[in-house]
Order: C-alpha cells, then sequence, then structure tokens
C-alpha cells in the first residue's frame, strides 16, 4: 500500500439498492459548506490496506421536499411570503469516478468509509504520476496545477506519451478568445523546453502563425501577475520568453516588403524571409493544383518533368539543352516545346503528352507563383527553414497570416513533409519537433474531399511519435476534424468549450456537471485528459512568460508598407544600424529590382558580420546598359505569291 | 352527475347545518382508549371560547424540540414467555438561525420479560445477555398477546423516561431557552422547580378529552388560526398543567381533529398571557410542511426531524 498521508474527512461514501458503490464509481454525501466541487480529487481509505482515488464528476443537492406543491402550500402561493423558522434539512450528493485503486488488484467497489479531500501526495499516486516524475529518469512535464481547498498541487504529463514514443500528439479545443488555447501551446512549449529532461534527449518546435500577431512576439517578456509567477514556482518553471526565436515570412507581392505584422523597425531584421522557388514547389503540386486540374494525363506529365526535367540536363528534339531549375526556366521549356511542335507542323504530342495538356499544365504551374507570389520566385532564389540545422529549445514560427488559403497549405504541406524526411534520416538536428498548427478543422475537416494536407496530417497523427514528429493542434470545434487525427491525440485538452459542441456524440463519455463546468471554464483553466489519468482532470496554467499578440501589436506596432527603395535600406539598415542609408541608396541606384532582391535575399539567409559589404559582393558590379542602335532602314517583307493579287 | 347516496348525505348534512368532513373508508374499529376522558378546570375565563391569535409570528431563537421512539421486539420464547428486547431513544435538537444542531440524545437497549414466569435459571441466563433486564406485569394466565402488549406498556414507559431524562437536562443546560416536547409534559413533575421553565408540551393525539358539553365542541370545532381559552387539566397521578387547543390548518372538508394540538405548559401566570403568542410562534411552524408524514396537519417539522434523526441513529435495529 502507498503511504501518501491523510487529511481531515470531508464526506462519506453511502451505497443504496438504486445507488450503490461500484468499482469505477461511487457516491458520497458531505457538509454544506465544503470545499468540494466538480474536479476535485479524493481518496476513499477502508481503514485495512485499501485506498481509492477519485475525482468528483457530478453533484445534487436535495432535501426531504416531497413535492414542490408543500412548499406552495404553506407560503401560501407567494413566494416572497414569511420565511419557515427551520431550514429544510438538505444533502450535498456527489458522484465520483474512480482513479485508481490501491492495490491495483483485484478491483472491488469503493468501500462505504470517510472521504478525505486528496493531498498533494495522493493527486501525484492519483493520477499515476508517480510512476513518471520519480526515479532516475524522470519524464514528467508541467502542465499546471490542481487546485481544491487550500491545496495546489502540480500535474504532469509524461513526455513518453506526449513526445513519444508511447503516444503523442497533443490536441486542445476551446472556442475562440475564450479557451485561451494559444496561450495553452505556449506555456506548455515553455515547459517542455525548460522541463524535458536531457536523457529524452533534444527537442524544437514549429510553430505556423495562422491569424493575426498570435504567435509573433515569443521572443518579447508578457505582463505576469505575482499569481502567475507563484505558479511558475510551483511548476519549476522559469518564467521567461523563449531564448531562440527564429521568424519565417514570405514577402508580400511587391518582393521587398516582408508579409508579416512583426514589421517593426525593432523586431523585422530577426525575420527571415521564406522564398521558395521551382525545386521546392513542385513536389507538392497536389497542394496547389485541383482535381480537376489533375487528371491522369495532366499528372503524368508532371511526373515526367520531376524525374527526367527539374534540376536535370535535359536535351529536347530540336537539338537545346535546358537546365530548369527555376518557374522561367520551365517556362523558356515550354516555349521550346511548342515552337519546335508548331515548326514540326501538323504534330501535336510530345514525348507521349499531347499538347493540349502541356498547355494546361504550364498555365497552372506558372500560375503558382502568381498566386503564391512573395513566397514562390520565377527566378529561383531560396530562403527556407535550417533543415539539418535545427537547434536544441529552439522555437521556429513560420507566420503565413498574411497568405491566402492555397498558399498556407503549401507551407504547411512542404515544411511538415520535409521535417518528416529529415527525421526519417534523423537529420533533422534535434531529436524530436513539436509542430503546433492552429485552426485543424481548417487542415484536417471531419469531412469533405480528402486533401493532400488532410492525408499528410493523418499520416503524421498515426506513425509521427515514431519519428518525433509531434503534432500540436487547436481548433474550436473537436467535432468538426477528422476522428483518426484527434483520436491519435494521447494528450487531449479543453478550454471553455460551446454548449452545441459539447451536445455531439464525442463528448458523451463526460458528466452532465463536467459539460456544465467545461462551458463555464475561466480562462487559464483547462479539462486534460491524458493516458495516465483515468478520469479528465481540471488543472490551471499561468499566463504564457511570453507577449501576446494584442500586446505585441500596441508595443511593436507593425511598420506601413514601404518603396522599394527605403525598403532594402530598412532591412539592410535593421541588420547593421552602422550602415549608412545614403551608401544603400546609391549602390542600388540604377540596379534591377530582380537583382536587388537577390542580393539582399541572400544577405539575410547569410546573416554576415558585415551585411553591407556581403550585400555589396552578392550585387556584383554593376554592368552599364548597352545602347542598341535602331536599324533605320526598312525591312523588305517577304513577297508572297498572292493568287487573288489584282 | 349521478346522484349518489353519498352526494345526497353530504347534502343533507349541509341542510341540517353539518360540517362535510373527508369521509375516508375504514375496514376495522378503532382500537379500545385507555383513558378516553380527563378532568378540566377553567383558567382563562369560563366557557372556553375560540380566540383567534393573529398572524404567524416567528418564534425566538434559541429554541429546542425534543422527541423520543421505542421499538421492540418478541426475539423469542421460553415456553410461552415472550422474551422482548426493546430499544428507546430520545433526543434534543436545537434551532439556530433556522438551523437544527443535536444537543443531547441518549439510547437504551434492554430486555422485557415476565420475571415471575421463568425460573432462577433461565432469568440467570438472560441476564448474562449483557442487557438490562426489566419485568413485565403478567396475569396467571398465560396470553400471546396480552403478554407482549404489557411487555410493550414496559418499553413505552422506558421511551418516556428517556424523554423526560433529555428534557430535564436541557432544562438545566439552558434555562431560559423556549422547548418544544412532543407529547404531553404533565409527566414531567419537576419542571417547576427550575423556575418559570419555558417547556411546552405539543400534543397530536386526542385520545384523552378533558373538556365536555359546548367546551368540548368549541375545542374541537375550532377555525383555522383559533385557540381555545386556557384550562388547567389533571389525569391520574400526573402533574396539574396548564393547556389549551389550536387549531393549525382548516378541519372543514378533513376530519374533525384536523389540524388540531393541544398545547401544555407548566401552569404560571404566563401561561395565560402568552398563549397567544406562543399559538402564532406554532402557526409559522406550519412550513415548512412535514408532508409526506401522514401526521403533517399536526406534526411540526422540527419535531419530525428530532424523529428523522432519532430513527437514523437506530438505523436497522432488530
Amino acid at each position: 500500500m502507498i503511504q501518501t498521508g491523510g487529511n481531515a474527512t470531508i464526506g462519506r461514501v453511502v451505497a443504496t439498492e438504486s445507488l450503490p458503490a461500484g468499482t469505477h464509481q461511487f457516491f458520497f454525501w458531505s457538509a454544506i459548506d465544503t470545499p468540494i466541487g466538480i474536479g476535485a480529487i479524493v481518496r476513499v481509505d477502508d481503514g485495512a490496506a485499501r485506498s481509492v482515488y477519485a475525482v468528483v464528476v457530478d453533484g445534487k443537492g436535495y432535501s426531504d421536499l416531497a413535492s414542490p406543491l408543500h412548499e406552495v402550500v404553506v407560503a401560501q402561493g407567494d413566494p416572497a411570503g414569511d420565511r419557515a423558522p427551520t431550514r429544510r434539512t438538505e444533502v450535498r450528493l456527489w458522484t465520483a469516478a474512480v482513479l485508481r485503486q490501491d492495490p491495483e488488484e483485484p478491483v472491488q467497489p469503493v468501500p462505504l468509509a470517510d472521504v478525505r479531500l486528496a493531498t498533494k501526495e495522493d493527486v501525484e499516486v492519483a493520477l499515476r504520476m508517480d510512476a513518471y516524475v520519480r526515479g532516475e529518469r524522470p519524464t514528467g512535464i508541467p502542465i499546471g496545477v490542481y487546485r481544491a481547498g487550500n491545496l495546489t498541487a502540480p500535474v504532469w504529463m509524461d513526455a513518453d506519451f506526449v513526445l513519444g514514443p508511447e503516444s503523442a500528439h497533443l490536441n486542445i479545443s476551446g472556442v475562440s478568445g475564450l479557451a485561451t488555447k494559444t496561450s495553452a501551446v505556449e506555456f506548455l512549449l515553455a515547459s517542455i523546453f525548460q522541463r524535458l529532461p536531457a536523457h529524452r534527449g533534444s527537442v524544437a518546435a514549429v510553430c505556423f502563425n495562422v491569424k493575426g500577431p498570435d504567435l509573433c512576439f515569443l521572443d518579447q517578456p508578457g505582463d505576469l501577475t505575482a499569481a502567475d509567477r507563484e505558479l511558475y514556482a510551483t511548476l519549476g518553471i522559469d518564467p521567461r520568453p523563449f531564448d531562440r526565436v527564429r521568424y519565417f515570412a514570405p514577402y508580400r507581392a511587391d518582393g521587398i516588403n516582408l508579409n508579416t505584422l512583426r514589421s517593426h523597425p525593432d523586431l523585422v531584421a530577426d525575420v527571415q524571409p521564406l522564398v521558395w522557388g521551382l525545386r521546392e514547389v513542385l513536389g507538392f503540386h497536389e497542394v496547389l493544383l485541383n482535381r480537376d486540374d489533375l487528371d491522369a494525363k495532366a499528372d503524368g506529365l508532371l511526373d515526367f518533368l520531376v524525374d527526367r526535367v527539374v534540376e536535370k540536363e535535359f536535351r529536347d528534339e530540336w537539338g537545346a539543352t535546358h537546365r530548369v531549375q527555376s518557374f522561367a526556366d520551365l517556362d523558356r521549356l515550354f516555349r521550346a516545346v511548342f515552337d519546335g511542335l508548331e515548326q514540326a507542323g501538323r504534330s501535336d504530342v510530345w514525348r507521349t503528352h499531347h499538347i493540349a495538356t502541356i498547355r494546361k499544365v504550364r498555365n497552372r504551374l506558372l500560375n503558382i507563383s502568381t498566386r503564391c507570389k512573395g513566397l514562390v520566385t520565377d527566378d529561383g532564389s531560396v530562403s527556407d527553414l535550417p533543415f539539418g540545422q535545427f537547434e536544441d529549445r529552439a522555437l521556429y514560427v513560420l507566420d503565413v497570416a498574411g497568405m491566402d488559403q492555397v498558399a498556407q497549405d503549401l507551407v504547411f504541406t512542404r515544411v511538415v513533409s520535409t521535417l518528416r524526411e529529415h527525421l526519417e534520416r534523423r537529420a533533422l538536428g534535434v531529436d524530436q519537433v513539436v509542430v503546433f498548427v492552429d485552426e485543424l478543422n481548417k487542415y484536417a475537416p471531419g469531412d469533405g474531399q480528402d486533401t493532400y494536407v488532410r492525408k499528410m496530417l493523418l499520416d503524421i497523427s498515426e506513425r509521427g511519435r515514431y519519428l518525433g514528429l509531434v503534432l500540436f493542434a487547436a481548433q474550436q470545434f473537436r467535432s468538426q476534424v477528422h476522428r483518426r487525427v484527434v483520436g491519435n491525440a494521447g494528450t487531449v485538452v479543453f478550454g471553455r468549450m460551446d454548449m452545441d459542441e459539447l451536445a455531439t456524440p464525442g463528448y458523451q463519455v463526460l458528466s452532465p456537471a463536467t459539460k456544465i463546468k467545461l462551458a463555464t471554464l475561466p480562462k487559464g483553466e483547462l479539462m486534460v485528459r491524458h493516458p495516465h489519468f483515468t478520469q479528465p482532470i481540471f488543472v490551471r496554467f499561468p499566463r504564457p512568460p511570453v507577449m501576446s499578440g494584442p500586446n505585441g501589436s500596441k508595443r511593436f506596432p507593425p511598420a506601413s508598407d514601404v518603396a522599394f527603395e527605403e525598403a532594402v535600406v530598412r532591412q539592410l539598415t535593421g541588420m547593421d544600424r552602422r550602415i549608412a542609408a545614403g551608401r544603400i541608396r546609391d549602390l542600388i541606384a540604377g540596379r534591377r529590382d530582380d537583382d536587388v532582391r537577390r542580393a539582399l535575399l541572400a544577405t539575410r539567409r547569410a546573416m554576415p558580420d558585415d551585411p553591407f559589404e556581403y550585400f555589396r559582393a552578392s550585387l556584383g558590379p554593376a554592368v552599364a546598359r548597352e545602347r542598341v542602335a535602331v536599324r533605320r532602314e526598312g525591312v523588305p517583307l517577304r513577297t508572297v505569291e498572292d493568287p487573288y493579287a489584282p | 352527475m349521478t346522484d349518489s347516496p353519498r352526494r345526497r348525505l353530504i347534502a343533507a348534512l349541509q341542510q341540517a347545518g353539518g360540517t362535510v368532513g373527508a369521509g375516508a373508508m375504514l375496514t376495522h374499529a378503532p382500537p379500545p382508549l385507555g383513558a378516553p376522558f380527563g378532568h378540566a378546570d377553567h383558567v382563562e375565563g369560563e366557557p372556553v371560547q375560540a380566540i383567534p391569535v393573529g398572524t404567524p409570528l416567528p418564534p425566538p431563537e434559541p429554541m429546542t424540540f425534543i422527541d423520543g421512539i421505542q421499538r421492540y421486539a418478541v426475539e423469542g420464547r421460553i415456553g410461552l414467555v415472550p422474551i422482548v428486547r426493546g430499544y428507546v431513544a430520545a433526543a434534543a435538537l436545537r434551532r439556530e438561525r433556522g438551523e437544527l444542531q443535536v444537543v443531547d440524545s441518549a439510547t437504551h437497549e434492554f430486555l422485557v420479560v415476565p420475571l415471575r414466569r421463568l425460573t432462577a435459571a433461565q432469568r440467570a441466563v438472560l441476564e448474562g445477555c449483557g442487557l438490562p433486564l426489566f419485568d413485565c406485569t403478567a396475569g396467571e394466565r398465560s396470553h400471546p398477546i396480552l403478554d407482549v402488549q404489557l411487555a410493550a406498556k414496559i418499553v413505552e414507559h422506558r421511551r418516556e423516561r428517556v424523554e423526560i431524562d433529555i428534557t430535564r437536562r436541557t432544562v438545566v443546560a439552558a434555562p431560559g431557552t423556549w422547548l418544544v416536547v412532543d407529547g404531553s409534559i404533565a409527566g414531567i413533575d419537576d419542571l417547576s422547580d427550575h423556575g418559570n421553565p419555558r417547556v411546552l408540551g405539543l400534543v397530536k393525539s386526542h385520545e384523552t378529552q378533558f373538556l365536555d358539553g359546548g367546551d368540548l365542541e368549541v375545542a374541537l370545532t375550532l377555525p383555522a388560526g383559533h385557540r381555545t381559552s386556557v384550562f388547567a387539566r389533571t389525569a391520574g397521578e400526573r402533574a396539574t398543567v396548564h393547556t389549551w387547543y389550536l387549531r393549525l390548518w382548516p378541519w372543514e372538508d378533513h376530519e374533525l381533529l384536523h389540524g388540531l394540538v393541544r398545547i401544555e405548559r407548566p401552569p404560571s401566570p404566563d401561561s395565560v398571557a402568552e398563549a397567544t403568542t406562543v399559538s402564532r410562534w406554532l402557526l409559522s411552524e406550519r412550513a415548512p410542511l412535514s408532508a409526506p408524514d401522514g401526521r403533517w396537519d399536526r406534526l411540526v417539522y422540527p419535531i419530525r426531524q428530532v424523529e428523522t434523526y432519532l430513527r437514523a441513529l437506530a438505523g436497522g435495529w432488530w
């Protein structure tokens, strides 16, 4: 038997024929004035060698009034009439669901004995946390504190069941604005980064900022109250912002201003451009092209391009050699094919592909760089996440909030797929990576057509735990997400919930009282389901140690877009304030915008000690424009024998 | 509507100036009454009058309520001699700010046997059980029912004793506190020794009638919210107490005794002067209703709670 100390008796187990004490549920009564509430953890000892730990899931209060009519009779129909001199005897009857029996076997009905509020040690035993927060190789990660009466006890998740390999993934649901989903994930990432033991290896996180400035200020300290700091102290976490945050954002359509709300001059220098070319995109054409585009013929041509053309020396039938590395190169190839076919006369087939299919694929592919302008470039310039060089305890934030849905899908799919490829080869730079995505119902909806993104999410949720690829996902309505995606989440967290959502079948296992509590949860409180907890547990967590999106936007208002020349100046001076703006202006005067963009991108990617010199070197020497002489004389027209000429 | 004999009778009753009752159907004759009549002396004027008491008045605080319960079982027989095991309990619940709290309680378990019919050896064996042994008077001839009835009388006596003990202790412990005892207080002969004890006996059964003639008719046909004049009652060896009737609920369309209680109080000038005030307190005790108890019209809720407590204390006594 586990000795965990005692506490004052606050109730007694009752058992009647209609309310029997079972093996997994029992009833107890308490005084009217009691610290017990829904979610309270209690302990029952039989006085010998058996202890039962349980969580309160329902409560009822009633009196000996046999019929409401009796009250009406004595009050003579007036609710405001004289009060009865005696208050009716009232009972508080609680329903508790068993968390653990000690000893575990044989499983027996709960003894009819005194009920006590759980102590800190009891909470540890009740939630089976004693198995993983103690010992030589603990794997506990704080998720919040359990509170009842005067007790505040830390609650821990098991890293083996959050980051794998036993189970993995975390899913969080709740209504927008009240469920504090993003805050909870920020706090949990801080908890994991600080408390994941060294023997569990290295970990990084990739966060997709899909709306507003939510995740744009994770490197800035947040406003914490004394109560928050006390909670952090209880949980053994230092309330500091993340040390290593790398921001990535695509350009706007102008190709020079970054498409992010983290564009304040003091912060924008930390934001790396996210720019991809043909090579990065073509492997994910399924994301960008819809089902009507992707018939068997188009798919065959795309496969041909990927296998035989892109990044290879390709010799066409008309003697030209192509090396396709960018959308511009690809366009040149297509033009060569069209010209070649035209010159060949009536032929409308090239390498078994019909010219109509070729034209369709060309149009769709070249349209990608237009639809994803700012992310995808024509010229092959690339600025990407440092796959292979991920750092331990680093946070990689991709700000895709300003992009349209297709572009967001592309970023999400490619990044996660690339993470997976690197993890399979154990070549990411870290042992495990947490991917946080909000609005999961958009990416993995429970209904509608199967999409490439959803298939990928299903694959991660089912196999990611073996790779160390962990999905932290959030959504308003869990019922609208694919069942296998949420079903594979080992840890499930709920903030304040919508009553309509709670009425869906997925919540049938919860008691009515638990549902009501979920529908009225204050900010900062969550209900947690974790593989070690046999019942959902309510926990409180502190505000995250980082600046919130709205606060960050006030403190660091985003800069408005500026003209090309000014944007270049700002970005370079942001990297090194010693650079004189005039020198930059002189350097780029008269240079082609695309050349300047390429040089600037290379400079930002390299983050050199001397950005100006690097930029100048990347830009190369200015080449004087060659004036082409205009031929004045007329060119004779080719004479054609016109049989109808007069 | 069918003109049934019952309807015709009701019409006749009304025509004759009578009052229509509930007409509850019975199948057996009621058991014979032990002491159907007692003696009364007028105290608050003569003849007895119906006095309206006015609106309910919140009772003083604290106020204590006392009641007792009894149980017995014929555990067996030695020859024809019944061996009765008895259990009695009494408790006092004090009410403060509307909440009832147990302030005193006592339980006793014992055997009741007609000892004269047992041999010395048989008696010694029963004494060895560890339960107090009480004798009950038995006649020369055995009777399987009468012998048990006589034993039950002893159980009832023991219950009265424990109630009286609790009452005395409560009076001593809190002399200024109002005390409401379920039933008659005539058996408590030394209440006046404690000054002017504020003890009320609340009698719900009306087996013994002390009034007669027009006085009785006034008492038993009291309208709701009325009391009778105070009178003094004596019965056998019991102490004289001041008493009056009070109608808690209308009795029309019910039986004659519906909602009728009789209040007893140790004799003193205050018992007359405060009779109306006390009656108003008791009117306020109609809430909460004691339903679904069958005696809800006369049983005040705190007394019912004392019974509930005692029953819970007895549990599955058998």
